[in-house]
């Protein structure tokens, strides 16, 4: 046990504490209460970043299972040398400076970028889409960051799949489709249920892709809290909005850890 | 039938054909900004004109860069030490110990890695303004160790359950003291786990911005805020050539990892 001092200790100093101080001062600055709490659930124009955030979110957690799915299916079935270098593919991505990526996002998908310049170019369309500054940009830009969240877990499942159930289906007389419905895409729920909420939950406190990808418009929770804290010095609200997200986040997280435990399955541990 | 990808027919091309698309979509913007800083446009067009190494000169050029990559790199390694040890500790609290509470314990530690960054980074703010640590050396690694340890934590935990303790008692039944047995016998069996934490601990600081844009103060910036001050300011090649750098670094750093990952495997 005092092993875990150390470990412990630290998070407790710099993890603990500021988070209990941003509590404090979210009650006591600048009075005494829960007039900031009620100022964020009242406003309008922060009623409409909170629903922006869960709106950009769930879309996120949409796009990535959509394409995540086949990913994961994929890396399980590959023969192992193209597995291996697919499997490369989603860890470089991963890795890669956040910054370096969504940068990469902001030049690629401008009016006069690659993708657009393209798709004109080969007549499908003819004027630029708005790809950046809106939601159509933070979405493929924090898809990008999120799918190999969703692919892992989701792989984890599908391979500890016993496949000689599927045959035994398709001896008895199940279509590949019944198969499919029936047995594949069940088995698979823990594995999608757990991916799912952890790209949500990550993706309600983002902060970087929203800033650089997104429009004024559909502005979200984590660039609120930073503008407030970082540029009008609001402590009070902003500790008060950065306590709902974590409020939020860990309600989840609680819930993920109910239903599936997934820590259990990257720590190993019994 | 599903998970058999002989017997898949027709929807092997289907899925293979998702794949192609999902990899592409994943190297893309990583190809890309490579090619970009090659580029002469100052525009970022594509393809440029013509190809140059001007912004790698115009980066190597500036002081300014090259001091927040060694901020950058003294914090990461500093961070790597104190995340490896602590994680290795922790990790044999976790796996080995029998206490109540203990998989509490492992939750706790792991938090850091779900809990929004921006949270923690505000707090941390307030904490350090109050301290008087915001804007040191101090600061940068107190906060990256935070994000840091959960990595280190897991990569150690998993090579350690796998290796069987008995060895290490019957090393100490032969004679040797428990520390040496645990250097002579443990260390050497996990140590695959020991350079994955290593590995992710340095990325993990190496690639944190959010904390980083918070603890940082003019004077001392790490290298991924010196490429958000200036992709705020425009859209420079100079910040294509400094995230290819950042590429560069951490796909070489991967394979290194890659290679013990797959020796563990073996």
């Amino acid at each position: 046990m005092a092993l875990l001092a150390p470990a412990v200790l630290v998070l407790l100093v710099f993890f603990v504490v500021p988070v209990c101080m941003l509590l404090i001062r979210s009650v006591t600055e600048p009075a005494q209460g829960l007039g900031n709490y009620a100022e964020l659930l009242q406003s309008s124009s922060y009623r409409i970043i909170f629903a922006n955030t869960f709106i950009v979110s769930a879309l996120v957690t949409v796009v990535s299972l959509l394409l995540g799915f086949p990913l994961a299916w994929l890396l399980a079935i590959l023969p192992r040398t193209w597995s291996l270098l697919l499997f490369g593919i989603v860890i470089l991505s991963m890795w890669t400076n956040l910054l370096a990526r969504t940068f990469a996002w902001l030049v690629l998908l401008q009016t006069t970028g690659v993708i657009n310049r393209t798709l004109v170019g080969i007549g499908l369309i003819e004027r630029p889409l708005p790809l950046v500054n809106n939601l159509v940009g933070v979405t493929i830009g924090m898809t990008y960051i999120m799918l190999p969240f969703i692919v892992m877990p989701l792989h984890a499942t599908m391979t500890s799949l016993d496949p000689l159930v599927f045959r035994a289906a398709s001896l008895c007389g199940a279509t590949r489709w019944q198969v499919f419905r029936r047995i594949f895409l069940p088995a698979c729920m823990p594995g999608i249920m757990a991916g799912a909420l952890m790209v949500f939950v990550m993706s309600l406190g983002y902060y970087i892709t929203p800033a650089l990808l997104g429009g004024t418009a559909n502005m979200m929770v984590g660039e609120l809290i930073a503008q407030l804290i970082q540029s009008l010095l609001n402590w009070g609200l902003g500790g008060a909005a950065a306590f709902l997200l974590l409020i939020v986040t860990l309600a989840l997280y609680a819930l993920q850890l109910r239903l599936f435990d997934p820590l259990k399955q990257i720590t190993g541990a019994r | 039938m599903l998970l058999d990808f002989d017997r898949l027919g027709a929807l092997r091309w289907v899925l293979v054909g998702i794949g192609v698309v999902i990899a592409v979509y994943l190297i893309l913007p990583i190809v890309f900004i490579v090619l970009l800083s090659f580029g002469s446009s100052r525009w970022l067009a594509f393809p440029p004109p013509y190809w140059t190494v001007r912004w790698y000169q115009e980066f190597f050029a500036d002081d300014q860069w090259l001091t927040s990559i060694f901020v950058s790199l003294r914090v990461a390694v500093v961070v790597t030490v104190l995340s490896t040890l602590l994680g290795l500790m922790a990790a044999l609290g976790i796996v080995r110990g029998q206490f109540p509470g203990r998989s509490l314990v492992r939750a706790f530690l792991l938090t850091p890695m779900v809990l929004p960054v921006v949270v923690l980074a505000v707090g941390l703010y307030a904490l350090t303004l109050r301290a008087g640590i915001n804007g040191t050396f101090l600061g940068l690694v107190a906060a990256h160790m935070v994000i840091a340890l959960p990595f280190s934590v897991i990569a150690i935990s998993n090579s350690l359950v796998s290796f069987d303790k008995s060895i290490e008692d019957a090393a100490v039944l032969c004679g040797a003291s428990p520390l040496w047995a645990m250097w002579k016998v443990t260390l050497p069996a996990i140590r695959s786990g020991v350079a994955a934490a290593a590995i992710f601990s340095f990325l993990a600081s190496w690639d944190e911005v959010v904390l980083a844009i918070f603890m940082s103060s003019p004077r001392l910036q790490t290298f991924p805020v010196r490429i958000w001050t200036t992709l705020q300011q425009d859209l420079t090649p100079v910040a294509a050539a400094a995230s290819s750098l950042i590429i560069g670094l951490t796909t070489v750093l991967l394979l290194v990892g890659f290679l013990f990952a797959l020796r563990r495997r073996l």
